[in-house]
């Protein structure tokens, strides 16, 4: 009897979880960011501030993501309708059998480079990390690509060294770091222009120039949502991609910095601009270039550089998880 | 009281797993949230020598902070029992100190020491400090009318006289505060290591964190689980023995 009270409370604390996804226009729809409100979700904030989701009948809840928050697990539980994740995080679900689904690709470029002062060291290429301290989140994405980095380069662990990096960088200020991770849209702008201050230059590698395309940021849901509501899909899809073509327009720059310092009020409105003109080259490289296209080689490849690094178990054949409705 | 403390916290980690395996049977959700058993234990079998290690390691560094904030709070406690303004002063800045989050003054701390031993310690010393300080400037700052009106009135009370009192007659009370805060010496070791270091179980957790690997975590909760466990027994048993030692009467003793 205790059992099946203790099973009973257990089912209550979860309520909701795994809840059907919403049947109809008015059903309340959360999308789950990867992180928080800066200039690089300028599109999916534009969405609901513009009321885009609501002209398509839906009723969307933009919610910030965070250094603990996956999307892909909210997904499962049912708090959340739509997410953005990272590539590894969504090869690393479809390893462990999530039901997970790739309907927009954010970013074309990932944003994830190396920030370097260029008036020390040159690195164009991973032979020059060679002897060199470089910065990388033990765990995280950037330790990945730095690693298909090295292997590009035929560089092993010790060829360089790799150093742990955190929340301060007090390391690269202090010059015992070579090369040190950041978002080339977030940090790096800030980063940079502390160096330029400081009368310090600053100059970037990007892994993409090196040939290794992993790729960012996408938008996730599950398939039983995609098969059983597409219209929902393809109108949430539809007013989040006119969101970010219109927060990219450089017509609409000043009601989008506007729209973007609300959210983020400890970023100054110059280096806001600079974030926003980096967000649009990375998101749409080339004005041709469809947004939310999904780069289905990039994909396969960064299955690849994850197989090769063990970091999954076994191929999980991650192009049958990309879908354009 | 070893085993019963080991066979408690099986009996809570195992209710708590099978709570998570409903969970994930009820709600059909894939390995990626909760991890099957079989995942769980090929985890097991794949980081538990590494994750041994990193638990000792932080186990050693809470159990040399823990010793630290002991050493210093008692210290502290001593000059705060003062009823002139040195522990009056004492006394405020203990209660105002504690009001700082430690994930605010953490970065600080690693900013200023790096990532090494000496930032661990400190930050695992500073989360155990404040309890066992409010605990012992409580006890310290109590007068035992009793007993110390007779040294007073015959004028042979000293300040060490006076804290040995109030101490033997708070024994247990110390003994309790002592053991509780082991736990928070663990648990501000790990936040240390997660926040900034580069060693401990901690800094193993983040990465699994990263890496959305339930399974890893759970692991190292149940290895955390155990030597908190056992270190809390240790402590108890210490604090029994103190206990028998002082209220044994010299003549048995002899």
């Amino acid at each position: 009897m205790r059992l099946l009270a203790a099973l009973l409370f257990s089912a209550q604390l979860v309520a909701g979880c795994g809840s059907a996804p919403p049947q109809g226009a008015s059903e309340p729809i959360n999308y789950r960011l990867k992180w928080l409100f800066n200039a690089s979700v300028v599109g999916d904030l534009y969405a609901e501030a513009e009321g885009l989701f609501a002209a398509e009948g839906l009723q969307v809840t933009v919610k910030a993501g965070g250094p603990e928050k996956d999307a892909i697990k909210e997904l499962e539980l049912g708090h959340a309708q739509f997410g953005v994740a990272s590539a590894d995080q969504v090869i690393r679900a479809l390893a462990k059998g999530s039901p997970v689904v790739v309907i927009a690709q954010l970013f074309q470029q990932n944003p994830l480079q190396w920030i370097y002062r260029p008036d020390r060291s040159r690195f164009q290429t991973p032979e020059d990390f060679r002897g060199k301290t470089v910065g990388v989140t033990f765990g995280g994405n950037d330790e990945t690509i730095m690693k298909a980095l090295m292997a590009e380069g035929g560089l092993g662990e010790d060829d360089l060294t790799l150093f742990s990096v955190r929340y301060d960088y007090t390391p690269f200020y202090e010059g015992r770091v070579d090369l040190w991770p950041v978002y080339r849209n977030a940090q790096g702008v800030i980063i940079g222009d502390k160096l330029r201050r400081a009368g310090e230059a600053a100059a970037f590698f990007d892994p993409a120039a090196a040939g290794v395309r992993f790729v960012a940021n996408s938008v996730v849901t599950t398939r039983a949502i995609l098969e059983e509501h597409p219209q929902t899909v393809q109108k949430f899809l539809t007013a989040l991609l006119e969101g970010w073509r219109r927060a990219l327009d450089p017509a609409n720059a000043e009601r989008v910095l506007a729209m973007i310092q609300e959210h983020d009020r400890d970023t100054a409105p110059p280096l806001l601009r600079e974030q926003l003109e980096i967000t649009r080259r990375l998101v749409r490289p080339d004005a041709e270039a469809r947004i939310g296209r999904i780069d289905a080689a990039a994909w396969k490849q960064t299955e690849e550089i994850m197989l090769a690094q063990n970091l999954i178990p076994a191929a999980v054949n991650v192009t049958a998880s990309l879908v354009s409705p | 009281m070893l085993p019963k403390r080991i066979y408690q916290f099986v009996v809570i980690y195992l209710a708590a797993l099978g709570g998570l395996l409903a969970i994930k049977l009820v709600f059909a959700l894939s390995d990626y949230v909760i991890p099957s058993p079989a995942d769980l234990w090929q985890t097991a079998r794949t980081v538990f020598n590494r994750y041994l290690g990193d638990v000792l390691d932080t186990l050693a560094v809470a159990i040399v902070g823990h010793v630290l904030a002991i050493a210093l709070a008692t210290v502290v406690a001593i000059i705060g029992r003062l009823t002139n303004w040195v522990g009056a002063l004492i006394k405020v800045a203990a209660y105002n100190l504690q009001a700082y989050p430690i994930v605010a003054v953490a970065p600080i701390i690693f900013i200023l020491l790096g990532d090494g031993l000496a930032s661990r310690l400190l930050i695992a010393a500073m989360i155990c400090y404040f309890p066992l300080l409010l605990s012992f400037i409580g006890i310290f700052a109590e007068p035992v009318a009793d007993i110390e009106h007779f040294y007073t009135m015959t004028g042979r009370m000293r300040w060490q006289l006076e804290v040995k009192i109030r101490a033997f007659e708070n024994n247990a009370k110390l003994i309790t505060v002592t053991a509780g805060s082991a736990t928070l010496a663990m648990v501000g070791t790990i936040v240390a290591e997660f926040f900034g270091a580069n060693a401990g179980i901690g800094y193993s957790l983040r990465i699994a964190l990263y890496q959305s690997d339930m399974a890893k975590v759970l692991v190292a909760l149940f290895l955390i689980g155990i030597f908190t466990s056992l270190y809390l027994a240790l402590l108890e048993r210490i604090g029994l023995w103190l206990q028998h030692k002082l209220l044994l009467p010299k003549g048995r003793a002899l």
